[in-house]
């Protein structure tokens, strides 16, 4: 069955720009301009993925009330942010209205590409019976490749797209270092220094959240980041 | 000069007050001494007016011959000197008396009258006294050698007479008269001989009748007793010239003309004193003691020229010589001012002729003091001088504190508008804003100022951001129209076109990420939670990954620091010291060695990052950390001149500061961090 993918942008040329690539990946796309019609579209049918811009045109912050709205339709239907707003503030504020992903409009297609299909991917996985073959398992620490969940001391992890990969990198093999650029390889996403370093933070946040002496992710100045075994 | 100084001159001005008040004075004191010179010179015409009328009282010269030098003058003395040769019981000055020359020196003399009688006082030089014997008197009616003074006495046309005195021995001397009734000893006349020192003196009294109109001293200095003395003489030819003295007629008519305050002479026309009645009022010291010496010593600066001649009294001498009454004497009104020596006070002297027969016979002076005019003129003075040196001293403390006031509001304001921009962010708030005049006029504006500038540095400092977010629509629009062109199967150039387009797309989104980098800095310092951690232990494993990044230098890392704990973000630091290499590696040449340090300075540790290469060029050294401001001048488009702005943030974000020199061939960066307990503040925006 083909896969419905909503995109709010109130852009026209990027929204079409989009659309056209959604297509040609085979996806049936629903495009609007701003908050309310699509809104009244989504009342009567829910997309299988919604692409959001924060700033829909005078509606400055219409992308986060529209993901807050779909939020409560659904808790399971994929939000990705795609926006201009490069802002640390933005991006925490957007995940933590529900949001899958948080990208900035610099991103490539073919990345964003991949995220959609990782995230329907992990749609597909959570509906099937959870197989052994895609887990990987490093102490405390487990990773379902398929459904893209974390588990630390069995207790499920709430990480973004980015962020699981990150883990996910990291944790394949542990004690290497990761540089900056094998992360973001990782992260199919062209991310710069600082944003690398808010997202491990946010991270090593997540899993303290869990286990107040978590300590796994350590810093290895001038170099990366690396996982070690707990 | 500062407004304290300026506002001080300026105070001087109120001197003018006083000044003025001087000048006011002096004007009031010059037309007061003109009336009063005009009153006087009215009286002293009409005095000469009335005298006119006793043309007999003013003693005529006969014979024409003789000149004032041949005329003796007799003094009027108040009290009747002892006959004994001296000369000090004489109510005299000591200029009275009259010299002439002698064989051995001078010989000095003076006449009086008292009473009904003439007293002689006759000083001789003589260097050894001859006495006459009683046989020579005698025998040679006087005409032998002995010392002797001869009073001679004529009655023209009648023959001449004499009187001689000489000593047979010290003491009382008989006088010798010669007449043409004979020569005898004359017993009326009382004399004394008194040998001094270097010569004698002789004292006699002798009654006014034995004697003429015409009076002559001569005095005969005798070698030796046979020998004829040396004759000194009072007069020129055979005849002595006419005595003068005191009328007693004038003297009683000035009186009844003469004002209290006013002295009168009387002269003749030689100028010899005839009369002189009065005093000018000088002695007189009217509301001297209320007037203290300070005020004395201005009102002389200040209102008295002092440039009229000291005041003459009468004459020792018996004869006015003075240019006034010569003036007078020559037949015209003549007046001149004075100051009293005694007193310093004016003194206006009027000098008339007075005519008879055509010709003038004498004069008549009037002298007054101006105590009148003073003493009003002394207490309007102090009145005034206290007022104004009071005032004056009132208005300079009151300008001056004010000019202080204004001067400490001026500074205040001047510190903090020089303060306001020092800082990272502008204050806008100045001292003597309220206030309604210019200098708050000048506050508000400078505020006014400071806050367009403050608006100014704000928009410049988020230009960066603003400009990359905004043109990430538009480059995302680019970029994914591009990515959807490369897959509609573009062959051969367009591909390349493509490529090429993409290239540059690229470029532009990495120029985007650096510009909005500085604003994310800032985000992250906001939101960051300060961690302990040990600063070495950072920088150390970092500049070994330097060198896997920049093979091209050489790194050298020194820590001499004792203690490297710090709080702070390390990843942020880190990206401070990536952006000081990455600047450092630009500027230096293949193989230079940059060296990275950590020391311990006075407030806190210092990490310095120093590169050999061109020096910093000294006008960018103040912008060199502002952003969007860069030093390179191939303008390549990788730098901004954002680096070291975001060097800069971090570095202030951790309360440090950064600092660039030139310094051994080469710029040094120092990094200035604190070591204590340190938040991360967002600086710059609000």
């Amino acid at each position: 069955m083909t896969k419905r993918i909503a995109i709010v942008e109130d852009e026209a040329a990027i929204r079409d720009n989009y659309a056209a690539a959604f297509r040609r990946e085979g996806y049936a796309v629903d495009a609007y301009e701003s908050r309310a019609p699509a809104l009244e579209a989504f009342a009567s049918r829910l997309p299988d993925l919604v692409v959001i811009d924060i700033n829909l045109k005078d509606d400055v912050e219409g992308g986060f009330e529209l993901c807050r709205q779909l939020r409560a339709q659904s808790a399971d239907l994929p939000i990705i942010f795609l926006t201009a707003r490069d802002s640390e503030f933005d991006a925490v504020s957007g995940l933590r209205l529900g949001a899958d992903d948080y990208l900035t409009k610099d991103i490539s297609l073919p990345h964003l590409m991949a995220r959609i299909a990782a995230l329907f991917r992990r749609l597909d996985a959570m509906q099937k019976p959870q197989a052994e073959s895609g887990r990987i398992t490093r102490g405390s620490l487990e990773i379902d490749t398929d459904r893209m969940t974390v588990q630390w001391r069995g207790i499920p992890v709430g990480l973004t797209l980015t962020e699981f990969w990150l883990v996910h990198a990291m944790a394949r093999y542990p004690g290497h270092v990761k540089n900056r650029q094998q992360l973001m390889d990782a992260a199919q996403a062209v991310l710069d220094d600082n944003t690398i370093t808010s997202h491990v933070k946010r991270i090593r946040r997540k899993f303290q959240a869990i286990d107040a002496d978590f300590g796994c992710i350590e810093t290895v100045y001038g170099m990366g980041y690396r996982w070690i075994a707990d | 000069m500062n407004l304290r100084r300026q506002l001080l001159l300026v105070s001087l001005l109120t001197l003018v007050l006083p000044w003025a008040g001087c000048e006011f004075i002096r004007e009031t004191e010059s037309a007061l001494r003109q009336s009063q010179q005009q009153m006087l010179s009215g009286t002293a015409s009409a005095v000469a007016e009335s005298l006119e009328r006793y043309p007999e009282e003013f003693p005529v010269e006969p014979g024409g011959k003789h000149t004032p030098a041949d005329q003796l003058y007799g003094h009027r003395l108040e009290t009747a000197p002892l006959i004994d040769g001296y000369v000090n019981d004489w109510p005299l000055p000591a200029e009275s008396l009259r010299q002439i020359g002698g064989a051995d020196g001078p010989i000095r003399f003076v006449l009086g009258l008292h009473g009904r009688h003439l007293y002689l006082y006759a000083a001789v030089t003589d260097n050894e006294v001859v006495y006459a014997s009683p046989s020579t008197i005698a025998v040679d009616d006087g005409q032998d050698s002995a010392d002797r003074v001869v009073l001679v006495s004529a009655n023209p046309p009648m023959a001449s007479e004499s009187l001689m005195f000489a000593a047979e021995a010290p003491g009382p001397v008989i006088a010798w008269f010669q007449s043409s009734f004979g020569f005898g000893p004359e017993a009326t006349v009382q004399a004394h001989w008194q040998d001094v020192a270097g010569g004698y003196q002789v004292e006699a009294r002798i009654p006014m009748n034995l004697l003429g109109t015409h009076l002559g001293i001569n005095v005969v200095n005798a070698a030796s007793e046979r020998e004829a003395g040396i004759r000194s003489t009072s007069f020129v030819g055979q005849v002595p010239g006419p005595f003068v003295t005191i009328s007693p007629d004038l003297t009683s008519l000035a009186e009844k003309l003469v004002q209290p305050g006013t002295r009168m002479l009387i002269t003749d026309r030689y100028g010899w004193r005839i009369a002189a009645v009065g005093t000018p009022g000088t002695t007189m010291q009217p509301s001297q003691g209320a007037v203290s010496n300070w005020l004395r010593i201005a009102y002389k600066a200040l209102v008295e020229p002092g440039t009229e001649p000291a005041f003459a009294e009468p004459d020792p001498s018996g004869r006015e010589r003075q240019p006034y009454i010569a003036t007078a004497l020559d037949g015209r009104t003549s007046e001149s001012w004075f100051r009293s020596l005694e007193s310093g006070k004016a003194i206006v002297a009027v000098a008339e002729p007075v005519s008879g027969n055509g010709s003038t016979i004498g004069a008549v002076v009037l002298q007054q003091g101006t105590d009148a005019i003073l003493s009003l003129r002394n207490e309007g003075l102090a009145r005034l001088m206290n007022v104004t040196i009071v005032a004056t001293l009132l208005v300079a403390a009151a300008l001056l504190g004010y000019a202080t006031w204004l001067s400490r509001r001026i500074r205040r304001l001047s510190g903090a508008a020089e303060e306001a921009v020092e800082g990272a962010a502008i204050r806008t708030a100045l001292p003597s804003a309220d206030a309604a005049d210019e200098i708050g006029d000048l506050s508000r504006s400078f505020s006014h100022v400071l806050g367009q500038l403050a608006d100014y540095n704000d928009y410049l400092r988020s230009l960066a951001s603003r400009l990359s977010h905004e043109l990430r629509t538009p480059l995302a629009i680019v970029t994914s129209s591009l990515e959807n062109l490369e897959h509609e199967g573009l062959e051969g150039a367009p591909a390349d076109y493509t490529a090429r387009a993409r290239d540059g797309a690229d470029r532009l989104r990495r120029i985007l990420n650096a510009m909005s980098e500085a604003s994310r800095v800032e985000e992250l310092m906001e939101h960051g939670e300060p961690e302990a951690f040990d600063l070495e232990s950072v920088v150390s494993p970092t500049v070994d990954a330097y060198r896997d990044v920049y093979p091209e230098r050489r790194f050298e890392f020194d820590c001499t620091a004792t203690t490297t704990t710090m709080r702070g973000s390390p990843e942020l630091l880190i990206q401070m010291l990536d952006k000081l290499v990455d600047n450092a590696a630009d500027f230096s040449a293949n193989g230079d060695v940059i060296r990275i340090s950590l020391e311990s300075g006075d407030a806190g540790l210092v990490l310095g990052v120093h590169n050999p290469g061109p020096p910093l060029p000294e006008r960018m050294r103040s912008q060199l950390f502002d952003s969007m401001v860069s030093v390179r001048s191939d303008g390549s488009d990788r730098h901004l001149g954002l680096g070291l702005y975001v060097a800069k943030l971090i570095a202030e974000g951790h309360g440090g500061r950064i600092t660039a020199e030139n310094a051994d061939d080469g710029v040094r960066f120092s990094v200035i961090l604190p070591v204590g307990d340190t938040k991360l503040a967002q600086v710059g925006r609000k």
